[in-house]
């Protein structure tokens, strides 16, 4: 079992998922519970994994690889290195998380969660796969049953706003798609194998010629996952429609998946092109920040801000890829993770609360504490890490992406600080509105979360966020020497200049 | 002397021609009141049979006939799609007999007598073969477009299809006539000859574009696409699914056979027209497919598109192209009759093709909806289902072929179809229905529609065998131009 661990990842959920087509959709218990079993069972290995992959070795660790599509070199091939090692943990945390806050469905349950699982299991096959094709083939398996989760289960416009974020994402999937098969006919090596290509390219490097239009197909094309300026307007809206679950799964992780595919197929294949390029992904990120931040302040739903919020905090991220160096790197990665819990929890906790209010509206809420203490505690501390203070997790990824980029853009550093002072604002104004203050008559009957199965979610969330804060070199020291290969790699390759 | 005929080369036209005669024969005896459900049953039953008999028959090679019939790969994998197809669609008839009224064995047997006219365009390596073969295959499509004699639409849908389809058959013919007098052959292989020693004439440019409007009428590629729409909507729903998959399919091997093998030659100049064109019918096709309302016409320019996409393959002209067209052709064979199996069997129990009609049926029918669901989101192309690997190989072969605009622009139809496909997705899942009452499914039916729901699933998860067979079907092909 120890050695084909990253197949189990994604067999148990398989066997989760068949499972569900076979009972019976009165039987919700059983569906329940055959769902929760299906999502703790990956996050249990996700942890073995963290724990079994040997950070001071560095590479990739526990491969599997089976020959599927001979003729174009497709194969699965599965493998960890100390990032997405850390994003599988992430993942294998929220889709937990998602699928316990997941109880107070009553409507179309078997089909909720045969939709739910689809989108976990694609989501780790993503992370997972150390193939191109499969990395691609399984990013985009969550599109449509995210896509029926909004329509179905969401709220306000709720069809529109699904449809919006599949089209949106849809478009960058393609664009990313060319990339990629020109990425792959460009190197002439007949294969998607990422570590094969990555060895070849070392040594040749992709023309100059060829880098200059492939990496902006790939940049552009998983930056509207990442929500880059100006295609984020998908996300605020979707987020707010959907259900908690995916809320939280796709501001938590799944937004992630861009990211990651930057740093994987531009970063590390294309290191030329994005010396070329990354300087107006820089700038790009700044307005990501600061106008995503400002639109965040004006806002009165709670859902909407954390949307902002979220597209704001992508432009760290941003910034980060942009300095193209370790600090910089390793900030980027361990903010994946960070703000993946954080608005894994914002989202929850906004869930629990508009399930029983029904409304999100800051100037309907006020007072709230007073009858869910615990809840609201959680989202003061949500705020405060997302804020960036320090002892949460956000603290030291952001601080790190900062120094990364001091260097070399520093203008624009400055300004990225400036979009920490604006989540503070809008976030203490969500507190001071929806929390605090005197409490309205009609929400005299809201109740707490009140056992301790409906605060585990909440807990396990606020625990992670505050142990990576509170000890960063656990997860630093995992993920550094993948992410140093990664900028390595980079400037042991010549210049744009020599390779003329 | 009689030239040596090798028979078993065309064992399986000889075979179906054999079934065709017996159950013309088996009309005159057997008994009135249950010949049409017995016709069904033998059919049903010999055409398994030939479906098994000829999965084994992919080591056939060769030419016959003073080289009119050729036997290869090619011809091997597209009578396997129309067997296929063929055996979609009389399930489908089955279904749809209701409709057709009594005396339906004429029906079955028009659908052999196209089934033979496809097998043989598939081996036609002579243009008076090919000529004759489309023929017999159009013919019997009139017919049956026509056949809901009470029904306005289907005489409007047969009288566009045959004055259309004869404009379009008068077109080859005189395009075949200018090539004899340019080559003086009308046998493939000495045109293939004259197209490898001379250079492109005026005179050879305007034999191929008429030829072409032929196989783009087949394809139904813009502009050759007017009677799709309308035909598409009018004939009975089995027929629009022959025509669909079928038809489009034998469209495609004459493109094969004769822009990719005969005037391969001439590839590279006609290569930017085939690439205009495709980009052109996907637009064209995804855009009108937007605003429809009525499914058939929905299918009919959503069929548009997808005929674009496969053009890109005849763009490219490679190796890989063309075996995109044909792992493309082998997924949307399976995701279309899906499409529409669910739609015979939604009109038959509420006597309605409309879209809006659709809304809530994941509550009326499980399986109806989900088996409606996969062939939708197959048909956008999105994994893990056979459109998708579809689409992949035929990007990749355009960008190969270096039109990076081409497959951008495909990127945006892929896009704008999404939206349309996800509209009925999400009508037929989230909308309540204005009729709540349960639409059955038999459990044959349910057979059926699971068994095209395991192969768009099958072929989009295990693209390897699929893929290979693809192309062998290419590299083994006769007049492959190196």
């Amino acid at each position: 079992m120890i050695n084909h661990m990253l197949s189990w990842i994604l067999l148990l959920p398989t066997v989760g998922l068949g499972l569900l087509f076979l009972v019976p959709a009165g039987n919700v218990p059983l569906l329940r519970r055959i769902s929760t079993v299906a999502a703790l069972l990956p996050f249990l290995l996700s942890i073995g994994v963290f724990i079994a992959y040997d950070h001071t070795a560095g590479g990739f660790q526990l491969v599997e690889k089976i020959p599927w599509v001979v003729p174009f070199g497709i194969s699965y091939h599965l493998g960890v290195d100390g990032i997405n090692s850390l994003l599988i943990l992430l993942l294998g945390i929220v889709s937990f998380c998602a699928v316990l806050i997941s109880d107070p469905v009553k409507d179309r349950v078997k089909e909720y969660y045969i939709l739910l699982l689809v989108t976990v299991i694609g989501a780790y096959g993503a992370f997972l796969s150390l193939d191109i094709f499969f990395f691609f083939f399984l990013h985009e398996l969550a599109a449509v049953p995210v896509f029926l989760m909004i329509a179905i289960w969401g709220s306000d416009r709720k069809e529109h706003a699904a449809m919006k974020l599949t089209l949106y994402l849809a478009s960058g999937a393609t664009l990313a798609l060319i990339g990629l098969i020109a990425l792959y006919l460009a190197s002439g090596l007949h294969t998607f194998d990422l570590i094969q290509i990555q060895q070849y390219l070392a040594v040749h490097p992709l023309p100059v010629a060829s880098q200059v239009w492939i990496f902006p197909l790939i940049v552009i094309g998983f930056g509207i996952t990442l929500t880059l300026w100006p295609f984020y307007t998908w996300a605020p809206e979707g987020y707010a429609a959907a259900p908690t679950s995916i809320s939280m799964l796709h501001a938590g992780v799944l937004k992630k998946m861009g990211a990651y595919a930057i740093i994987r197929f531009a970063l590390l294949l294309m290191p030329q092109g994005a010396h070329i390029w990354m300087p107006l992904v820089a700038v790009l990120a700044i307005v990501n920040i600061v106008f995503c931040g400002l639109v965040a302040l004006t806002q009165r739903d709670l859902k909407y801000i954390l949307g902002y919020s979220s597209c704001s905090h992508m432009g760290y991220i941003l910034l980060g890829l942009a300095c193209l160096n370790t600090i910089g790197l390793n900030g980027v990665v361990f903010l994946m993770f960070a703000h993946g819990i954080m608005a894994a929890l914002a989202f929850a906790l906004v869930g629990f609360v508009s399930r029983q209010t029904h409304t999100r509206d800051l100037d309907r809420l006020g007072g709230l504490i007073q009858r869910m203490p615990f809840i609201a505690t959680c989202f003061m501390m949500a705020v405060l890490a997302s804020a960036g203070v320090p002892g949460f997790a956000n603290f030291p990824a952001e601080i790190m992406i900062l120094l990364g980029s001091w260097g070399q853009y520093r203008i624009l550093s400055i300004c990225a600080v400036s979009g920490l002072v604006i989540t503070a604002i809008y976030m203490l104004k969500a507190i001071r509105l929806g929390f605090h203050g005197d409490i309205k008559p009609q929400w005299s009957k809201l109740t707490d979360a009140r056992t301790p199965l409906a605060k585990l979610p909440f807990v396990l969330l606020l625990a992670v966020l505050l142990l990576a804060g509170c000890w960063p070199s656990l997860i630093l020291k995992h993920i550094d020497l993948s992410t140093k290969t990664i900028v390595e790699a980079d400037h042991a390759r010549p210049g744009p200049e020599s390779t003329r | 002397m009689f030239p040596i005929i090798a028979w078993h080369l065309i064992s399986l036209e000889l075979l179906m021609t054999f079934v065709l005669v017996s159950l013309i024969l088996a009309a005159i005896f057997l008994p009135k009141d249950t010949l049409d459900d017995w016709i069904g049953l033998l059919s049903f039953l010999a055409l398994s049979g030939l479906i098994v008999f000829w999965s084994g028959q992919d080591h056939l090679s060769g030419m016959t006939f003073n080289g009119m019939f050729v036997m290869d790969s090619l011809a091997w994998f597209f009578k396997e799609i129309f067997l296929l197809a063929m055996a979609f669609v009389l399930v489908m008839v089955r279904q749809y007999s209701k409709s057709l009224g009594r005396r339906r064995n004429e029906f079955y047997l028009l659908l052999w007598l196209s089934l033979i006219g496809m097998c043989f365009i598939a081996s036609s390596a002579d243009f008076l073969l090919m000529f004759i073969a489309l023929e017999i295959l159009t013919i019997s499509l009139y017919v049956m477009t026509a056949y809901l004699k009470s029904d306005k639409l289907s005489i409007e849908a047969g009288m566009k299809y045959l004055i259309l389809g004869s404009l379009a058959s008068g077109f080859f013919l005189y395009g075949m006539s200018l090539l004899y007098g340019a080559a003086h052959s009308t046998h493939f292989e000495a045109i293939q000859h004259f197209s490898a020693t001379h250079s492109m004439t005026m005179m050879t440019l305007f034999a191929l574009v008429l030829i072409f409007s032929t196989v783009g009428f087949k394809i139904a590629a813009v502009p050759f696409h007017m009677w799709v729409p309308d035909v598409y909507q009018g004939a009975p729903t089995p027929v629009t699914a022959l025509l669909s998959v079928g038809s489009k399919a034998a469209g495609f091997v004459i493109l094969i056979r004769l822009f990719l093998g005969v005037f391969a030659p001439w590839q590279s100049q006609l290569s930017l027209m085939l690439a205009i064109i495709a980009a052109l019918t996907m637009t064209y096709g995804n855009l009108v497919a937007m605003s429809q309302t009525n499914i058939k016409r929905f299918m009919g320019y959503s069929s548009i598109s997808h005929a674009g996409y496969m053009l890109m393959g005849a763009a490219a002209g490679t190796v890989l192209g063309v075996s995109g067209i044909n792992f493309y052709l082998l997924g949307y064979l399976f995701t279309t009759m899906a499409a529409f199996l669910v739609i015979v069997v939604f009109s038959m129990a509420t006597n309605s093709d409309e879209i809006q009609d659709y809304a809530g049926l994941s509550k009326r029918s499980g399986v109806l909806a989900f088996t409606l669901l996969m062939a939708l989101v197959s048909l956008a192309g999105l994994p893990p289902l056979a459109g998708f690997f579809g689409k992949f190989i035929l990007l990749m072969a355009v960008i190969d072929r270096g039109y990076l605009w081409l497959a951008l622009v495909a990127g945006v139809n892929i896009v704008i179809s999404l939206y349309y496909y996800l509209m009925i997705a999400k009508r037929i899942y989230v909308d309540l229905p204005r009729n709540a009452s349960p639409i059955p499914v038999s459990p044959d039916m349910r057979l059926v529609l699971g068994a095209a729901v395991i192969g768009i699933v099958t072929i989009g998860i295990v693209q390897g065998p699929f893929l290979n067979a693809a192309m062998t079907a290419v590299k083994g092909m006769f007049l492959l131009h190196p």
